[in-house]
């Protein structure tokens, strides 16, 4: 590696020098994902260990750099002075649906569970026609109509503002699908994209790490099969200082994600802008999901 | 009025398709234990159906029929004295298929104690099923105590004029009870659709005061069914004239009623103009299933009853008006799917209906043979329920049900149950 890296060019130097950096907190990150205990489902004020790694370089324009720094600053303070929050720029998405694909794999969805879907407009008549993109996850609102109706109390608000399932207590009765104005929520069926092909491929059959936890799927009666489910702003990463699925994989960088209690926040910067809106504000919902127009 | 009853033989010969019904909700029942929810029609758009609707249809019928018993037991209505218990009969019967309907619907099922030992009763759901509870166990108390004078012979002790003197006054205690609380459950149904604020099609202010009325008109129509078919007092054959022509009237003003809350809600709805709103009332008007509003929700289940019920003499024969009961009903079963379904078809937001191509993510339902065949044996499983009773409680043996004769110095004994 050293005689390589001799042999390598100043700017390959460089890179094989931030790759050797990079490569332990790479690890230390799997690590202590991989090996985590698994959160109590429920449980809003146990914050898991931020893992120590190296600061990342902050200001270089790179804002998912930037998004990731102010993560792990978030992950310092207690649970509850974190307020997490999603802005998603509505001129810069150009509705690839990459965010919706890498929720599903990230969160390991079966067939007709998706949390972030795109949906696309047409606005206008040839020639003057455009088409709009708004991907749309869990609007995580502080007001939220999903959460008051549960019967059995297995849906809430954390402290830190997302709103979550314990998927051993819900019942399955729809309820809260019902009472959300963004249908948002999903009813896990217990199917599979491969059923019905020569045989189930494996990775459908491996676990979800939703809420800190392996979720495998056996059987109508084993969770989360007959529960309802929805985005959480990917909280088994977000907790270990990674930045949601759908944040880190959009193309267009359309996605923004941080502390709306950190004043110098990017998502604070962008809200600030005057372009942000709320989706059907007129109901009180106070979604923590803002698109900037 | 023709004193017409079903002969014992019609009776046995409802055991076919009953029994045929609960072959094929056995079958539907073993998949929904073994396969969970796969078999559905419904998705994560359309996410309450025929289930659904059913629970809502059943729960009316069951709070209904104990409207009706109010009327001997509660109000003590001189026509209605002896038919409170064959009210309680198919009240049960339909609170059974009811729950089992909103049980099978659950997507686990075997953690319904949750409802109970983790209530969060902030929930209009949980609020409905505790209530219901109390509704059952106060059906199951009143049944015990109305059917003493059948089960209590069995057990070789006598049952005195006095003890069902008492027992009489105890159920109407409980029945002032019962009818609080099957108020509050028919009342708590519609809350239970009409707090949804995002759904224009159920967020009616009226919808916990029309259920109310919705209960009360099915469970008269299954009344009248029952009355007309089922009913022969034995010692007055006049009184089920008399309980038949209350019935068939008050089942006449209750389509009206019916009728104009409909009216009134549905022009008011596109008045406003509420695009939700508008979307859901055009999808049962002219959606893709208009046989279903106009044919039988309106034609069979309002127009054909009220024509009976109007007609000079259709309206004193007592088959007739059993018939335009089960038209009510049948009606019924179709205003609750319409009640439970359009709200649900109309995109909570513009692209959804596009934004992912799933089987389970479309605006559309209809519900499957599977659907179909849990809800076919429950029904099923209800009319047996009330066959089995009807033999073995109302048309008890009459020795069996009359105590010995008293030796003297002791009280006498009740009379003979009403029912033959």
């Amino acid at each position: 590696m050293r005689a390589l890296a001799a042999k390598a060019s100043p700017g390959r130097r460089q890179f094989l020098k931030a790759a050797a950096l990079g490569a332990p907190a790479l690890a230390a990150g799997a690590w202590v994902r991989g090996l985590s205990p698994p959160a109590e489902a429920g449980s809003t004020t146990a914050a898991p260990p931020v893992p120590s790694l190296p600061a990342l370089e902050a200001g270089t324009g790179n804002v998912l750099l930037r998004m990731q720094a102010e993560l792990r600053r978030a992950l310092a303070k207690p649970v509850a002075e974190r307020k997490w929050t999603m802005v998603i720029d509505l001129r810069k998405c150009v509705g690839c649906s990459a965010c919706t694909v890498a929720c599903i794999a990230e969160n390991n969805l079966p067939p007709g569970v998706v949390y972030r879907p795109v949906l696309e407009e047409e606005i206008g008549e040839y020639p003057n026609v455009t088409r709009r993109f708004t991907p749309r996850p869990c609007q995580q609102c502080d007001e939220p109509p999903c959460v008051p109706v549960c019967p059995v109390g297995a849906t809430w608000t954390q402290e830190d503002g997302v709103v979550v399932i314990d998927y051993i207590k819900c019942i399955g009765c729809r309820y809260c699908m019902a009472a959300c104005p963004y249908s948002a929520r999903y009813f896990d069926f217990g199917e599979y994209y491969t059923d019905g092909t020569p045989q189930r491929q494996p990775y459908e059959e491996s676990p979800s790490p939703e809420y800190g936890r392996s979720w495998r799927r056996t059987g109508p009666y084993s969770s989360p099969v007959g529960n309802v489910r929805k985005c959480q702003f990917c909280l088994h990463r977000i907790n270990i200082g990674m930045l949601p699925a759908c944040v880190t994989t959009c193309i267009g960088q359309a996605t923004f994600f941080g502390d709306r209690n950190d004043p110098d926040s990017l998502v604070n910067e962008l809200l600030a802008s005057g372009r942000a809106i709320r989706l059907k504000e007129e109901l009180g919902t106070k979604p923590k999901v803002y698109y900037l127009v | 009025m023709r004193e017409e009853r079903l002969p014992a033989d019609w009776r046995k010969l409802l055991w076919v398709p009953t029994g045929v019904a609960l072959v094929i909700g056995l079958v539907g029942f073993v998949d929904r234990l073994a396969n969970g929810h796969e078999g559905a029609a419904y998705g994560s758009y359309v996410m309450w159906g025929l289930w659904v609707a059913m629970y809502l249809f059943f729960a009316g019928l069951a709070t209904g029929c104990f409207f009706v018993a109010s009327a001997d037991y509660v109000f003590e209505i001189r026509a209605f004295r002896g038919f409170g218990r064959l009210c309680l009969v198919p009240s049960a019967a339909a609170m059974l298929a009811g729950l089992l309907h909103i049980w099978l619907d659950l997507g686990h099922l075997e953690r319904i104690w949750r409802v109970y030992l983790q209530p969060n009763f902030i929930s209009p759901m949980t609020q409905v099923v505790w209530l219901y509870t109390a509704f059952g166990l106060l059906l199951a108390v009143i049944s015990w105590l109305a059917f003493k004078d059948v089960w209590r012979p069995l057990l070789g002790r006598p049952y005195t004029a006095e003890e069902a003197q008492a027992d009489r006054r105890l159920i109407k205690a409980l029945s002032i009870l019962g009818l609080l609380v099957a108020f509050a459950v028919s009342s708590g149904v519609g809350g239970l659709l009409g707090i949804q604020a995002s759904k224009t099609y159920w967020h009616v202010g009226l919808f916990p005061v029309q259920f109310v009325f919705f209960a009360l008109a099915s469970g008269v129509a299954l009344m009248l069914i029952v009355a007309a078919f089922f009913y022969r007092p034995a010692e007055d054959r006049g009184r089920r004239q008399r309980i038949l022509v209350i019935l068939a009237q008050a089942t006449l003003a209750l389509a009206l009623l019916k009728a104009f809350f409909l009216f009134a809600d549905y022009v008011q709805s596109i008045y406003g103009g509420e695009p939700a709103n508008v979307e859901a009332i055009r999808t049962v008007v002219l959606g893709p299933y208009p046989l279903a509003f106009w044919g039988l929700q309106i034609f069979l289940g309002i127009v054909v009853p009220v024509v009976i019920l109007l007609h000079p003499r259709l309206s004193k024969d007592g088959p007739w008006l059993g018939v335009a009961g089960l038209l009510t009903l049948i009606g019924f079963v179709a205003a609750r799917l319409i009640i439970v379904i359009p709200a649900q078809v109309v995109p909570e937001l513009e692209g959804l209906r596009t934004a992912f191509v799933d089987e389970r993510l479309t605006f559309e339902y209809f519900p499957s043979l599977w659907e179909w065949a849990v809800t076919v044996g429950i029904g099923g499983l209800a009319v047996a329920l009330f066959l089995l009773a009807y033999q073995f409680l109302l048309l008890a043996p009459a020795p069996a049900a009359v105590p010995p004769a008293p030796a003297a110095g002791t009280v006498p004994k009740a009379p003979v149950p009403a029912e033959r």
